[in-house]
């Protein structure tokens, strides 16, 4: 299952795409596409062991 | 290589990262992201003296990608907008699982080169790409039945080490790239790039590939240490301090100049091809 902070955006205050991209609302910003696979808990990732932005806000 | 080979004028070899893995538009808005958008960048750079690319595929949201479909279709975009460029598929994957790890071998054609991670990288506060000997071995073996040379990627020290222990069984001229920047990768600073040279087999050929900041003094060290350089928007994202490259032909132009300026002729990608033994 994704990250609860995880959301798919097209904008920001300093940013504008054409597609939806991955945003954390945890850091309020667009995460690298190489965080996005954890958010998304692909492959063996999983956001709560691999994300220290969902361990922080956790806490 | 070594610094004669500067003083003979050997041609560089340039090779142009275009996009990566780690980053995406939302770091830099020039980076390419989709197969048209980094076919466009890769004949860009191909005309400003690139001679290989180095390449990664994606989604179509810019996320990674390691499937041979999403590759083929980014290698496809390049060969149909490029002359005679030599195409380099990426086989890193921090986090991706190793069966995925050998899917850009397998375009059709084959990639000429690929990238051969030779050894343990970190990434973030979690991540661990472990890229251990067993699949260093795998990735090497399908690289060699498929007719690709390789480019063992030396990140610091001990993945010197581990390509040492390898030469065997690699066709000649062995080909590393020197990695420096942050984390596990070597400390940037010119006498560590010194060291590690110091330590290469003479037959060898070496790039350098250093990130950020350190992109354009590390790689202009290395064309006058006779090695060939790696430039372009994954490993560094800045022309200069605070201004965004406004491309990766812009980078690849830049260490063109500073190659010829300094007595060291471009390289076409057949004379590559010649220097490389491909």
């Amino acid at each position: 299952m994704p990250c609860p902070y995880l959301d798919y955006r097209c904008e920001d205050a300093d940013h504008e795409f054409e597609a939806e991209r991955a945003y954390c609302t945890a850091v309020e910003a667009f995460v690298q596409p190489m965080r996005a696979d954890i958010c998304n808990d692909r492959y063996d990732l999983d956001h709560e062991t691999d994300c220290e932005f969902y361990a922080e806000a956790e806490q | 290589m070594t610094y004669a080979d500067f003083r003979d004028g050997k041609p560089v070899i340039l090779t142009a990262a275009l996009t990566g893995g780690v980053h995406g538009k939302e770091a830099n808005p020039n980076l390419p992201e989709t197969p048209t958008e980094i076919g466009e960048a890769a004949a860009a750079a191909e005309a400003a003296g690139a001679s290989i690319v180095h390449l990664h595929a994606r989604r179509a949201n810019g996320e990674r990608a390691f499937s041979t479909d999403r590759f083929q279709a980014v290698t496809d975009a390049v060969r149909a907008r490029t002359d005679d460029v030599i195409v380099q598929h990426s086989t890193g994957g921090t986090g991706a699982p190793d069966a995925l790890r050998a899917e850009p071998l397998r375009t059709d054609p084959a990639p000429e080169m690929a990238s051969l991670d030779m050894g343990p990288l970190n990434r973030y506060q979690h991540l661990t790409s472990e890229n251990t000997r067993g699949l260093v071995a795998a990735l090497h073996a399908e690289m060699q039945e498929r007719g690709i040379k390789p480019e063992l990627e030396v990140f610091n020290g001990g993945h010197l080490n581990e390509s040492l222990a390898i030469l065997d069984e690699l066709d000649d001229p062995p080909y590393l790239n020197l990695v420096f920047g942050g984390g596990t990768t070597t400390i940037p600073h010119p006498r560590n790039l010194l060291t590690l040279v110091e330590n290469l087999p003479d037959d060898a050929e070496f790039n350098v590939l250093a990130f950020g900041p350190h992109q354009l003094p590390l790689t202009t060290m290395g064309v006058l240490l006779g090695g060939h350089a790696r430039v372009g928007l994954e490993d560094n994202l800045y022309y200069r301090e605070g201004e965004l490259a406004e491309s990766n032909a812009q980078l690849v132009g830049r260490t063109a100049e500073i190659a010829e300026t300094l007595g060291r002729p471009v390289a076409t990608p057949a004379e590559a091809r010649t220097i490389l033994d491909l």
